[in-house]
């Protein structure tokens, strides 16, 4: 018997304890759920309970760190052919619907297929596909119209948000995945069936009995809404749940505190992100490359650690992280903190100090997450005592992100990401990448990133991904500062959240909680 | 007659302003960075994606069209689709128009009863030590950042005493019908309304107490009190009906905030109303949503002023219509 969450949730609601006599798990998120149909949209607040409705394909999560990109999960192995241009997925036979039914080939192909018809946010991931065929119900053959090293491992990070797949027999009749009786009473064939949504309040879901990999041993799992992060660490402390989601975390300042607290453990994950700064070469003087040199060297990584994080963070001196340390190139280094060179190079670049000691200015911005603002605030000091005049611009998200899409910043903090596969380079450093906010454009980078995409050999990939790492350090359009980490808090005696080592390839995806094990002791 | 004439002159007038609230708010929301293919997006981003996204909700067209679109849609009674769950608007709203203004309407009848009661008790003492106290309590409680006397009342009685839940409108495994029901709301709903009303509270105090204090003070309370009237009848019927002028002016318009007075106070206590709503709504720039919501509650300033008006020619004869 696992009593703990449900005794103390009894208590505080008064409830008749005979409703909740299982192990409950009460997981807070920061926002409502849109819908329960995960196709159409990233919807920030309905990853959470979907991804536990739902299957995917293939999937992963933080383990991703550990070097392993993807792993199946309604697939239970695959092949890759010769030319690295067709995949063949072997489907878990032992996989049902909700409602009873077997889970089969078609449903992928049809859920994937209704993706790229309708330019749902996943077809991005699936734009190389030619054609996908079901030899029989348990087979899926996609081939692809060339080869792409990241296709994989990409469609496994896509899945975690909006690659899940649906069942043919519900949805085939339906427009689109968003309309219809499933969008918000879903069926899906993950650990967890759908219970209740109280609108503004919660999600609940029951654990699946007849799930494929066998029953979770969490029986129920609600989503609480939250919205404001000093509610959801108050009421953690006050064990009203066993997990404080990373994105909740208090100030790494006030670390030191709950480790010091028995009751308490502190998560550090790991991740393929970094925190960086994105430099707009539009900019007057940031399209100078002796500009973009002296702000690597007035930046003082270890003051920001010490300051924001508690000196818990990681420094980010190569162009990748130490979570895919197979693909970092550390001959290409960005420089350390000198603040008299950093003097220097900005005379030499033509900007000298004016009569009011400043050299010219700039604003800096970021997104709307807290270790961004405290780099940003730190780092607007920084510029400042070499005699840039660098003051902050705050937006919220959807303001922030239109922003650096127009082109309208001068410097950003920016999440950069160097996995699950090393094409992530071309989509931050290529010409016409999506995430090249910068206007950076380099020739020779721009064909080496096209070509190291469809080449399989690692050795070979790997030289070409560390002449891009050189390119970029060279010209420095963007400067790493920290490698990501996430915090979460976890009470003792839970194991098994995609965020711990520990739930590693059982969790399915960054939101499943399939491994999730409660205190063994009853009280 | 007359009464009802003004009333329906009050009733048309509306209409005029409601299309000058909503070219406002169109375009006060349009002149923001950002629209919702955003954050449909998500985390890839995909420019053809986001590009769809805007052609299919006809974010692509030039403003003065959406516009026009939008008011034919209004004229025909539909407030349109929410671009983040492709729901009706109206349904959306008002699924949460009840817990907020359960919620809102408790605290403001709390504060505002307990406020002129307080108020008119005090205005019989001025000066004495207890009426300093109280005044210096209810400005204190009126300048309260209500977030924060919130989050103070979740750490004392939810997180140390734990005898109120912190947070919600109701356990998601309570009972939903019958008197467990509406004791587990009840419960759910102390914290809130305590600290919304608390700052309400201050304000309708100071208010009762100096308007009552006034009155007391003009001649006619004189004159009924050398007549013999006793103290309470000269209270009731003299000086408090006389007090309650401006007292109904502030809870008329404050009864036109109902709906969205509330935003913080949703917020901290995870409340589902239609506070919270029209602020996650602006956030991901849902624009049908927060229009809608715009027009409902300008509709509510609009109706509260017009029963207050009405209110006023009851309690003061003296103003003609």
């Amino acid at each position: 018997m696992k009593l703990r969450t449900s005794t103390i949730l009894a208590a505080a609601f008064a409830l008749p304890t005979a409703a909740l006599a299982e192990t409950t798990l009460v997981m807070p998120q920061q926002d409502e759920p849109r819908t329960l149909s995960p196709g159409p949209s990233s919807d920030t607040g309905g990853h959470g309970p979907t991804s536990n409705i739902y299957s995917h394909l293939v999937v992963m999560d933080w383990g991703i760190v550990e070097g392993v990109a993807a792993y199946g999960d309604l697939a239970d192995s695959w092949e890759v052919s010769e030319d690295a241009t067709t995949y063949t997925f072997h489907l878990n036979t032992d996989a049902r619907w909700h409602d009873g039914e077997d889970v089969t080939s078609q449903d992928v192909k049809f859920t994937y297929e209704r993706i790229m018809e309708k330019g749902y946010t996943f077809s991005s991931f699936l734009r190389d596909v030619k054609s996908i065929e079901t030899p029989n119900d348990d087979t899926v053959v996609i081939t692809l119209n060339k080869p792409n090293m990241a296709f994989l491992p990409m469609m496994a990070q896509g899945a975690q948000w909006t690659g899940k797949i649906y069942p043919e027999h519900l949805w085939a009749d339906q427009e689109g995945f968003d309309t219809g009786p499933y969008v918000n009473e879903p069926i899906g064939s993950g650990p967890f069936k759908f219970v209740r949504w109280d609108r503004g309040s919660a999600v609940m879901l029951e654990g699946n009995e007849d799930y494929f990999r066998g029953a979770p041993e969490v029986d129920t799992l609600i989503f609480r809404t939250i919205p404001d992060a000093n509610v959801a660490r108050a009421e953690f402390e006050a064990g009203q749940f066993p997990y404080l989601p990373f994105n909740y975390a208090p100030p790494l300042a006030e670390a030191p505190i709950f480790e010091a607290d028995p009751d308490i453990n502190v998560v550090y994950t790991p991740s393929h992100f970094s925190r960086d700064i994105q430099l707009n070469l539009n900019h007057e003087a940031l399209g100078n490359p002796k500009v973009r040199e002296a702000i690597a060297y007035a930046m003082d990584r270890e003051q920001m650690n010490k300051l924001a994080f508690n000196n818990s963070w990681t420094p980010g001196y190569y162009a990748g992280v130490s979570s895919l340390q197979k693909w970092v190139n550390e001959g290409a280094r960005f420089p350390e903190h000198d603040a008299e060179k950093a003097e220097a190079l900005l005379d030499e670049a033509g900007f000298p100090r004016g009569d009011d000691g400043w050299r010219f200015s700039v604003k800096v911005t970021g997104p709307n997450i807290s270790d961004c603002s405290a780099i940003t605030e730190i780092l607007v000091r920084q510029l400042r005592e070499v005699g840039i005049e660098a003051a902050l611009d705050r937006f919220d998200q959807s303001t922030w992100f239109s922003r650096i899409q127009d082109k309208q910043f001068d410097i950003s903090c920016y999440f950069g990401r160097y996995g699950p596969d090393p094409d992530a380079y071309r989509e931050h450093f290529s010409t016409d990448g999506a995430r090249n906010f910068m206007s950076y454009s380099d020739a020779e980078l721009d064909e080496l990133a096209k070509e190291a995409n469809t080449i399989r050999d690692e050795a070979t990939r790997k030289q070409m991904y560390d002449r891009i790492q050189e390119i970029v350090v060279r010209d420095m359009p963007y400067i790493n500062v920290f490698e990501e980490q996430k915090t979460s808090l976890v009470r003792p005696g839970w194991t098994g959240f995609a965020v711990m080592p520990g739930g590693f390839n059982k969790s399915i995806s960054w939101f499943g909680v399939y491994g999730v094990s409660g205190p063994e002791d009853a009280e | 007659m007359r009464l009802l004439r003004y009333f329906l002159y009050r009733v048309m007038q509306m209409f005029p302003i409601a299309l000058f609230i909503v070219i406002i708010n169109f375009a006060l929301i349009h002149m923001a960075p950002g629209d919702v293919s955003i954050l449909l997006a998500g985390e890839g981003a995909d420019p053809e994606y986001m590009a769809s996204v805007r052609q299919s909700y006809g974010l692509d067209k030039p403003l003065y069209q959406q516009l026009g679109a939008y008011i034919g849609q209004l004229l025909q009674g539909d407030l349109g689709l929410s671009f983040r769950t492709r729901e009706p608007v109206i349904g959306i709203i008002a699924e949460r128009v009840p817990a907020t203004l359960l919620l809102a309407g408790t605290a403001l009848v709390l504060a505002s009863v307990l406020g002129v009661v307080i108020g008119s008790f005090m205005a019989r003492r001025p000066g004495s030590a207890l009426d300093t106290a109280v005044t210096t309590l209810s400005i204190s409680l009126f300048s309260i950042p209500v977030f924060w006397l919130g989050l103070m009342l979740i750490l004392l009685f939810a997180v140390t005493l734990r005898w109120l839940p912190s947070s919600g409108m109701m356990s998601i495994a309570g009972p939903r019908e019958g008197i467990g029901f509406v004791l587990d709301v009840a419960k759910h709903m102390i914290l809130p309304v305590i600290s919304l009303s608390a700052v309400w509270l201050g304000q309708y105090v100071r208010l009762a107490r100096s308007s009552v204090s006034e009155t007391l003070a003009e001649p006619y309370v004189t004159t009924a009190r050398a007549i013999g009237f006793p103290e309470r009848r000269v209270m009731t019927r003299f000086a408090l009906r006389n007090a309650m002028l401006p007292i109904v002016t502030v809870l008329g318009l404050e009864l036109g905030l109902l709906l969205s007075g509330a935003v913080l106070t949703e917020t901290v206590f995870s409340w589902p109303g239609l506070g919270r709503l029209i602020y996650e709504a602006i956030l991901s720039r849902d624009t049908p949503v927060i229009m809608g919501a715009f027009l409902i509650m300008s509709f509510t300033v609009m109706l509260a002023a017009l029963v207050t008006d009405l209110l006023y020619a009851t309690l003061d004869p003296r103003v003609r219509l």
